[in-house]
């Protein structure tokens, strides 16, 4: 927000506005709510984002799947404005067809991921508002998450969240997948708990209390939960209700 | 001095004009509440949803007030403001009513809470719908934040008021029975807890009718129990990390040394 | 806004208006107020059964438009002043003199008030009478007035069909066409028409459907 619209700002402790014209534009953006998350294993990966889609105080629809199985072995979402996501996501796919076509081979994740850092640093000037979280199976086999700021800027993580509720659940995932702030019992509080890959069935029931907590807090969270999971035989799908209210 | 304090005004003004300051945000109940009359008596519900932007500040929170025993009122708008509303016209329909030695009347709650309202232009924004039974039989009414009021069989308030009314809308009709009115308020409420997201969690209710103690409903109704989590969040002692350690003695111990009484050797002091 | 230029659009953020249609017309034995039911907040039907028509005394009745917090307050004080007056004096007061307590009141908040006022009342002596009560706080008599946002598409037909000294039928049938027209155009106002006689009998509210005075629901 930049500090003329500030002075035009009437609020509840000062009713006092600046009277200058207000300039009238279209705002091609929007606020879909909702939100992702991805986690990379040892051997897989998730992408999970819940299933409501709003817009203001109302709910546009309780099932919009927003984690997309775009080939390759590879899971996309764009969450923030459905829009711009849908239009992401597509692009990559026509992209990915195209890289088929004249490479006659798979994409791996790295690539997929230069690739997303291009299309959206092409619109600099007019940015898909979106977080995007990429996940697949690098060249070892390893579970790899790649997430991008809405430019373009990207980092490969063992954990991330994106979207709506993304500032109540990365903490969360800081402590139970990084295990930050935690000690090693035995040490009686003195020594780091030791780093380990968690299981593919621990990481869904951290997923599922992930996203059933941000239903509790977070109003545009809710409704349904999709967990696309990547592994070498391939991608799996799953389904859980969320709460509705 | 009685009434608010404006001491603040100047230098808030300075903050968000100047200093392009975020002032802070109060706690609005983005609400759903509905109020229904029935044959001999009026309900009030409220969803039990507090919200601060998208943020749910509170999943269980009371949204309908004592005005007096038998008059209630379900507030939505600034959650302060329909507290602290609620609560001067309670105080002062006390007294009022000590002084007629008479029992209280909605009209006069309505009456006094409008011209509050309307003395702060909007500021204090309550949004109420007011309800009762008193010596003249069961009233409702709404009540806006700029002080206009209106009366109605049936009426609904708040950010999920749109989907509360197209309930009513559809299934009120005149002279309802206790039960259906009842019945009619939560289905509504319900229709805001899950069509609005300002709106949310439980329903709760408030019958007053024509001879009777008025009843208070706190979880008439519960559609949105938490499931059980998947895992155990519970962390094994030593988890937390040791930076410091240092041990105090709560009580400082003093030795005390008995000295015989007349002992003359303890009080020889010149040898 | 200042004192001059009166800002006719001016709202309170997120407050109540009643984009209304009112009217007050004199006729043979007395004065009859009518009104629409709708109350609006921006485009949201706040309430589509208000009652517009308000009581100061048994004889002297008006028609509110505009802000609905402004006149709610604003007719409150009139009536306590009007009640005071009768107590005080022992008698009781004229329309005129309430019209005179409006336009006061009307006139020296003019800056904080959007309140558009019919005032119309019945006594033995002047029989119907009908004041306005515009939003800078001027007052004007009439045989008879329309107002509010719907009152500008029939301001022709009124002009056109208005007779002096009607009967009380005539004069029904009057106000349900012309407030039924300014319903069909303008959108803010809407519902039931309400009507409130005032004559030698004392007082008799009518009530009127869309069903019956909307030719266009009729079969």
């Amino acid at each position: 927000m930049c500090s003329t619209q500030k002075s035009l700002m009437a609020t509840e402790y000062s009713t006092e506005v600046r009277m200058e014209p207000i300039e009238h534009r279209f705002n091609p953006y929007q606020d879909n709510g909702g939100t992702i998350l991805g986690i990379a294993g040892e051997d897989f990966a998730v992408l999970a984002g819940d299933t409501r889609q709003t817009v203001g105080y109302s709910i546009d629809s309780r099932y919009e799947p927003k984690v997309h199985d775009v080939g390759d072995n590879l899971l996309l979402s764009a969450n923030g404005f459905s829009a711009d996501g849908v239009e992401l996501v597509k692009v990559f796919e026509s992209q990915l067809k195209w890289y088929h076509f004249d490479n006659n081979k798979k994409m791996l994740v790295h690539s997929a991921a230069r690739l997303i850092q291009h299309m959206l640093y092409k619109k600099r000037m007019f940015p898909y508002y979106v977080s995007t979280i990429l996940a697949g199976l690098d060249e070892e086999g390893k579970g790899a998450v790649y997430s991008f700021d809405p430019v373009g800027s990207y980092e490969r993580e063992q954990c991330r969240a994106g979207g709506a509720a993304a500032s109540l659940i990365m903490p969360f995932l800081d402590n139970q997948v990084n295990f930050k702030h935690q000690m090693d019992p035995e040490s009686k509080g003195t020594k780091r708990r030791p780093l380990k890959y968690l299981s593919l069935d621990e990481v869904i029931e951290l997923v599922r209390d992930a996203f059933s907590s941000a239903t509790e807090r977070h109003i545009e969270v809710g409704d349904g939960l999709q967990i696309l999971i990547v592994t070498k035989d391939g991608v799996r799908k799953e389904y859980y209700p969320l709460k509705r209210d | 001095m009685p009434g608010l304090s404006f001491e603040n005004f100047q230098r808030n003004e300075y903050l968000v004009n100047q200093a392009g300051f975020k002032p802070p945000r109060a706690t609005s109940t983005g609400t759903t509440i509905v109020g229904c009359r029935f044959k001999d008596g009026v309900v009030i519900a409220a969803d039990t949803r507090a919200t601060t932007g998208p943020i749910v500040a509170d999943k269980n929170c009371e949204k309908l007030h004592r005005i007096s025993p038998k008059i209630w009122c379900a507030g939505a708008g600034t959650a302060a403001d329909t507290e602290m509303v609620t609560q001067l016209i309670q105080s002062n329909l006390e007294l009022h009513s000590m002084s007629l030695n008479r029992e209280p009347r909605v009209v006069s709650a309505m009456q006094m809470l409008k011209q509050h309202l309307f003395k702060y232009q909007g500021q204090v924004g309550a949004y109420l719908i007011v309800a009762g039974v008193d010596p003249t039989g069961p009233h409702l009414f709404s009540i806006q934040a700029h002080g206009s009021t209106d009366i109605g069989y049936y009426m609904s308030l708040g950010s999920g008021s749109l989907a509360a009314i197209a309930v009513l809308e559809r299934d009120w009709k005149q002279d309802l029975s206790k039960d259906e009115a009842m019945k009619l308020c939560a289905t509504a409420i319900q229709a805001g807890i899950f069509n609005d997201l300002g709106s949310g969690s439980n329903v709760d209710m408030c019958v007053m009718e024509m001879g009777k103690d008025a009843q208070l409903y706190r979880s008439f109704m519960t559609p949105n129990v938490r499931e059980k989590k998947q895992r155990n969040y519970k962390f094994a002692r030593g988890t937390t990390a040791v930076l410091r350690q240092s041990v105090f003695d709560i009580v400082e111990v003093v030795k005390e040394e008995e000295i015989p009484v007349g002992s003359s050797d303890a009080m020889d002091v010149d040898h | 806004m200042d004192s001059i230029n009166v800002d006719v659009g001016h709202l309170k953020k997120g407050e109540i208006s009643m984009g209304t249609s009112i009217m007050a017309v004199t006729f043979k034995d007395g004065v009859i107020l009518g009104a629409d039911s709708r109350t609006t907040s921006g485009s949201y039907v706040a309430n589509r059964v208000t009652d517009k028509l308000t009581e100061l005394q048994d004889n002297i009745w008006c028609c509110r438009s505009g802000s609905a917090a402004d006149t709610q307050a604003v007719a409150d004080i009139v009536r306590y002043q009007l009640d005071l007056f009768k107590t005080m004096n022992g008698r009781s007061p004229s329309t005129r003199l309430s019209a005179s307590i409006f336009q006061e009141i009307c006139y020296n908040n003019k800056d904080s008030l959007t309140a558009g006022i019919i005032c119309a009342g019945y006594d033995k002596g002047k029989g119907g009478q009908v004041f306005t009560v515009p939003l800078g706080g001027s007052m004007h008599q009439h045989e008879y007035a329309i107002s509010g946002s719907g009152s500008v598409f029939i301001y022709g037909y009124c002009k056109e069909n208005y007779k002096p000294d009607m009967t009380k039928q005539e004069t029904i049938d009057f106000m349900k066409t012309s407030l039924s027209q300014a319903i069909r155009w303008d959108g803010s106002s809407g519902g039931v028409i309400r009507m409130v006689l005032l004559t030698a009998d004392g007082v008799e509210r009518l009530i009127f459907y869309p069903e019956e005075y909307n030719e266009e629901l009729k079969d």
